[in-house]
């Protein structure tokens, strides 16, 4: 390095001696900016990482062999093909449920028979470890992530960790897999290599499997939703980074000037600028990305828990970062410090050596910014309008990453639009006070002079300001639908899920009871949907029995004729779809679906449309007996609707002890009541939106922050301002007094513009970004209380930031604001 | 030493061009002290920064050793500025974050001419000795000037340009910055451009010039 530029880098960083405090503004703006962000990105690696692993072990490239007629797999099947010389090897799949509530998935393979090259077969294993795997008491293979829940469970074999496999799996022998999941003979899939050419007996048929939807896929939406909360936090944290680098650069305009005097080139200058903010950029980025990684070990076992739920995603609790992770936290932690700086120094690059000593007139340009600002947050929110009105006029894939960008725009167009509003305001009411009132008018027109540097930090209080009234509109509105669409889907008193063979006998037993008022079958089963193109996509079969307690309660959101004619066509022919199903394949009432039955291709009429909220698959209803008959669907959950009684727990106590008695086969986790799975359901509810909350609250945090840090900031400059003032005779209590009410005033006024804001993000959230990342659309609800809310917030947030200045302001010796007026 | 030739120099105002300089000739030689007097607003700091090539003239040349400023670039102007010369201004502009032993050196740390000996010495002529450590803030006025004076000495300069060195001091502290500036310049056999208004600080220097609407007279007239 140059003598020049060392000297010069020194002198610039010599600032932040006398003035520890910007220079913890700008770490401060950077770390927030770069916890919440980095965080937020280790999450989403974590648990791409995740997907990334099961998608490697359930989309291998292994052909199936099934029956022609689609009858479910038996080890008769199996054997009959090895005799044929079909070098087949067959897997049992399965949910093994723990005691604990907690569930693995068990696969079960033949080690001998499998084709090499999956990740199913151990890749290093040799004939120890395979006579260990094949002899009792056998050996199961799990990820690391998930060996303790293994481990707690008595029955599984030994333990061997794979950190190839995806958490909450579990691969061990087909016998032992067998015996564990009570599966009998039956066998899930028969796998062949792809590569080997067999002539198959004629009653079998050779699949190639489609790459199943991976859960990553499911979840982008989800984990595109995070991101953008941690861009927003990202803009609010680099807020402050600009506050604090335009302040530092504004009490060094005279610095840069004295040392081009003294022979320093422009273009060293900003490169020193340049340097001294990669070096802070460098420090900051790191403090914000060990704290994201400890934020996110806070947020990862809801985040887990909500992906589960919401997409039967299985997340590993712990984070597993890869190294691009880290770089490329930094990178965005410097790009956006550069963002932030690039207008700073290039404003430093124009210093004119001449204005040396001479005060910015930077007043002078401020009519003319506010104008720009005005223009250019009109045309964003132009753009805005337009792309609002294309998204509602032709839905697709697309809707999310547009409806994003549609709040990008939507924000930053107000957002703009803030500085010269509040002006104005401002030039409204010094017209309107009465002559009287001196100080009042003194404060009106002093914090029109204030605010071109309370602007950003204003700018910053309404974005978190109104994405907190968005999404907690959004948020408070999807409970109320959901909580109401509970009570109308759950309603019976009790869920039996009986063993397959004692279904028929369970459901004798129970129509005798006299406690029973209605008994509510239920039946499952997966199938093909075949779309015009005859393209065939996954869809889940649901049956249910249409009895009068449903037709009154289930919900419909769209039906051919009314309520009454849907459900009678339900139990002729026809069936309903759930709202993603809906949407995804632009299905409505009246459309014919076409589904690959046990014998053939059936068709039914869509009588309507039901929403079906917390569910990631496409759904379709039928009645219990036609999914029997057609789909060979086994017996599922039993709801059992009590007769109406005046003491209905102890009826629900008695009945449980009785089934627990009849049927010995039923435990505890086979009965399950009503509120219990409205609180699980809520629970889960809840958890999905805690970590929306939680960076809606940090964001507003850091709103807050960067309003405190710039009232620091300029708490010298306002002294020299309020001295006269004091020597007027307005005492330092008064001084204090208008400081708060100026502040407050200002966050007041932002406030009232955060209001609509928040309202049109709330409905930008229910009518594109909900559609488009979950596949449902909820009504939108108004919470005046939300809205009283955001005012109450915003005065206090900035009266919590005005009150340090306030405070020292306070306890400032008259003394020193005698100087403070001399120096004037 | 410094060559100013057919110099021109205007401003674009609201009430449209004011030439503040025409066809301005002045030679300074190595060694020499000049005092360019004239009233407030005459243009005599304009003068100086172009001679100081802070600034370029519209027509006319700036020669300083043979060296035509507008034909050099932007860094090669400013290198000249932190080698060759050396600068005073009416306020000061110190460096408010830095020592005064720092704020000594800033520009002789930039020439990459830091001299210890120099600087001690330098620190003990202005007075300043003893206060190494403090910052501008908590020194007089005066101190202030004499400050700022060794900070353009101590790159050894071959030219110093003052810009009303005393006009921020009162009378007696003037006199004494003054006395110790004209010292130091005989000491350095450096040159010396000092603008003032005032025939006190004028009347010990070699030779003194008037401005007065753009141009350069001799003085008594
Ligand atoms: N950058 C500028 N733009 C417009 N007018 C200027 C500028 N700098 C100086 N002037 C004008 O030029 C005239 C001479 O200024 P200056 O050289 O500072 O005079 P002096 O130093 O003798 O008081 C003054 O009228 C001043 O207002
Ligand atoms: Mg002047």
């Amino acid at each position: 390095m140059s003598a020049v530029m060392r000297t010069t880098l020194a002198t610039l960083l010599s600032h932040y001696r006398p003035h520890p405090g910007q220079l913890l503004m700008l770490l401060l703006g950077l770390w927030v900016a770069s916890a919440l962000w980095s965080g937020v990105q280790a999450i989403n690696a974590s648990a791409r990482e995740s997907y990334a692993r099961a998608e490697a072990l359930f989309s291998s490239d292994l052909d199936h062999v099934e029956r022609r007629d689609d009858a479910p797999l038996t080890l008769d099947d199996y054997l009959a093909l090895r005799r044929a010389g079909v070098p087949v090897s067959p897997v049992i799949e399965g949910e093994l449920e723990l005691a604990d509530g907690e569930s693995l998935t068990l696969i079960g393979i033949e080690p001998l028979t499998l084709p090499g090259g999956t990740p199913l077969a151990r890749q290093d294993a040799d004939a120890a470890s395979l006579r260990d795997w094949l002899l009792p008491p056998h050996r199961a293979r799990v990820a690391p992530d998930s060996l303790d829940l293994a481990r707690s469970d008595a029955r599984l074999p030994p333990l061997e960790v794979d950190s190839g496999l995806p958490p909450a799996t579990l691969v061990t022998d087909i016998a032992v897999a067998a015996r564990l999941l009570d599966k009998g003979h039956r066998l899930t899939r028969l796998m062949i290599a792809p590569n080997r050419r067999v002539d198959l007996p004629s009653a079998f048929v050779r699949t190639s499997p489609a790459a199943p939807a991976s859960p990553g896929q499911l979840a982008d939406s989800f984990h595109l939703n995070l991101t953008a909360m941690g861009l927003l936090a990202l803009v609010v944290g680099l807020f402050i980074v600009h506050a604090a680098l335009g302040l530092a650069l504004e009490q060094r305009m005279g610095l840069l000037r004295t040392l081009r005097a003294l022979g320093v080139p422009g273009r060293t200058l900003v490169l020193a600028l340049g340097l001294e903010l990669l070096l802070i950029g460098t420090l900051g980025a790191l403090l914000g990305i060990v704290s994201g990684v400890i934020l996110a070990r806070l947020l990862l076992p809801d985040v887990a828990a909500t992906l589960d739920a919401l997409y039967d995603a299985t997340v590993s609790g712990s984070l597993t970062l890869p190294w691009h992770y880290w770089v490329g936290g930094f990178a965005i932690t410097l790009g956006g410090l550069v963002t932030a700086g690039a207008s700073l120094l290039w404003r430093a690059s124009r210093v004119s050596v001449l204005a040396l000593g001479q005060v910015q007139a930077w007043r002078a340009r401020l009519q003319r910014q506010l104008r720009v600002q005005a223009l250019v947050g009109g045309l964003l929110l132009g753009v805005a309008a337009l792309l609002w009105w294309q998204l509602g006029s032709q839905p697709g894939q697309r809707e999310l990453a547009l409806g994003f960008t549609l709040v990008a725009l939507l924000l930053l167009g107000t957002a703009l639009w803030l500085p010269p509003l509040l002006g104005g305001a401002l030039h409204l009411l010094t017209h309107r006070l009465p002559g009287r009132a001196v100080l009042s008018q003194w404060a009106v027109a002093d914090l029109q002079l204030q605010l071109p540097r309370l602007s950003l930090a204003m700018m910053a209080l309404l974005l978190a300001l109104s994405a907190n009234l968005g999404v907690g509109s959004m948020v408070g509105g999807f409970r109320l639908t959901f909580l109401d669409w509970l009570d109308q889907r759950l309603l019976a008193d009790l869920y039996v899920r009986p063993p397959a063979d004692q279904a028929g006998e369970l459901h004798e037993w129970l129509r005798q009871r006299p406690e029973v008022d209605t008994l509510l079958p239920t039946r499952q089963a997966e199938t093909r949907l075949i779309d015009e193109r005859g393209e065939a996509s996954p869809v889940t079969l649901f049956g249910i029995a249409p009895e009068p307690i449903l037709r009154r309660h289930w919900p419909l959101l769209d039906t051919l004729d009314g309520r009454e004619a849907a459900w009678a066509a339900l139990t002729r022919e026809a069936a309903f779809v759930n709202e993603q199903l809906a949407r995804r394949h632009g299905l409505e009432p009246g459309d014919v679906l076409r589904l690959k039955a046990s014998r053939g291709v059936v068709t039914m009429q869509i009588a309507a449309v039901y929403p079906d909220y917390g569910n990631p698959r496409g759904e379709i209803v039928l009645p219990v007996s036609r999914l029997a008959a057609r789909f060979d669907a086994p017996p599922g959950t039993l709801g059992v609707v009590l007769a109406p009684t005046q003491a209905r727990e102890q009826a629900l106590d008695r009945l449980r002890g009785a089934l627990a008695q009849r049927f010995t086969l039923l435990g505890d986790a086979a009965m399950i009541d009503q509120q219990a799975l409205k609180r699980t359901a809520t629970e889960v509810f809840e958890r999905t939106f805690a970590i929306t909350r939680a960076l809606n609250a940090l964001t507003l945090g850091v709103a807050g922050l960067a309003l405190l840090t710039t009232l620091l900031a300029q708490a010298e400059t306002r002294r020299a301002q309020l001295a006269p003032l004091w020597a007027l005779g307005v005492s330092r209590g008064r001084l204090v007094g208008l400081q708060l009410v100026q502040l407050v005033g200002a966050a007041l006024g932002t406030a009232l513009l955060a209001i609509p804001l928040g309202l049109l993000l709330a409905g930008v959230l229910v009518a594109v970004i909900n559609v488009a990342a979950f596949g449902w659309r909820l009504p939108l609800h108004l919470f005046p209380g939300q809205m009283l809310l955001t005012l109450v917030l915003a005065a206090l947030v900035a009266a919590l930031a005005a009150l340090l200045p306030a405070w020292r302001l306070w306890r400032i010796p008259p003394r020193q604001l005698l100087q403070e007026f001399a120096a004037e | 030493m410094l060559r100013l030739s057919g110099i021109t120099k205007t401003y674009p105002t609201p009430q449209g061009p004011l030439r503040v300089l025409d066809s301005v000739d002045l030679e300074l030689a190595a060694g020499e002290s000049l005092a360019l007097m004239g009233e407030s607003g005459s243009g005599k700091s304009t003068l100086l920064h172009l001679a100081a090539g802070l600034d370029l003239p519209d027509s006319g040349s700036v020669e300083l050793d043979g060296q035509r400023l507008s034909a050099l670039s932007e860094p090669a102007r400013a290198s000249l500025r932190r080698h060759r010369l050396g600068l005073v201004f009416q306020q000061f502009h110190l460096v408010p974050s830095l020592s005064v032993r720092d704020n000594l050196t800033l520009q002789a740390r930039l020439a990459g001419r830091d001299d210890r000996a120099w600087t001690d010495h330098l620190l003990a002529r202005l007075g300043l000795d003893g206060l190494d450590d403090r910052y501008p803030e908590q020194l007089s006025g005066g101190q202030q000037q004499r400050l700022a004076i060794g900070r353009a000495l101590a790159p050894r300069p071959q030219l110093l340009l003052a810009d009303e060195p005393t006009g921020n001091l009162d009378e007696a502290v003037a006199d004494q910055v003054l006395a110790l500036l004209q010292t130091l310049i005989d000491e350095s056999g450096c040159a010396l451009l000092v603008v003032t208004h005032s025939t006190r600080v004028a009347a010990p220097m070699g030779r003194r010039l008037r401005l007065a609407r753009g141009r350069l007279l001799e003085p008594g007239r």
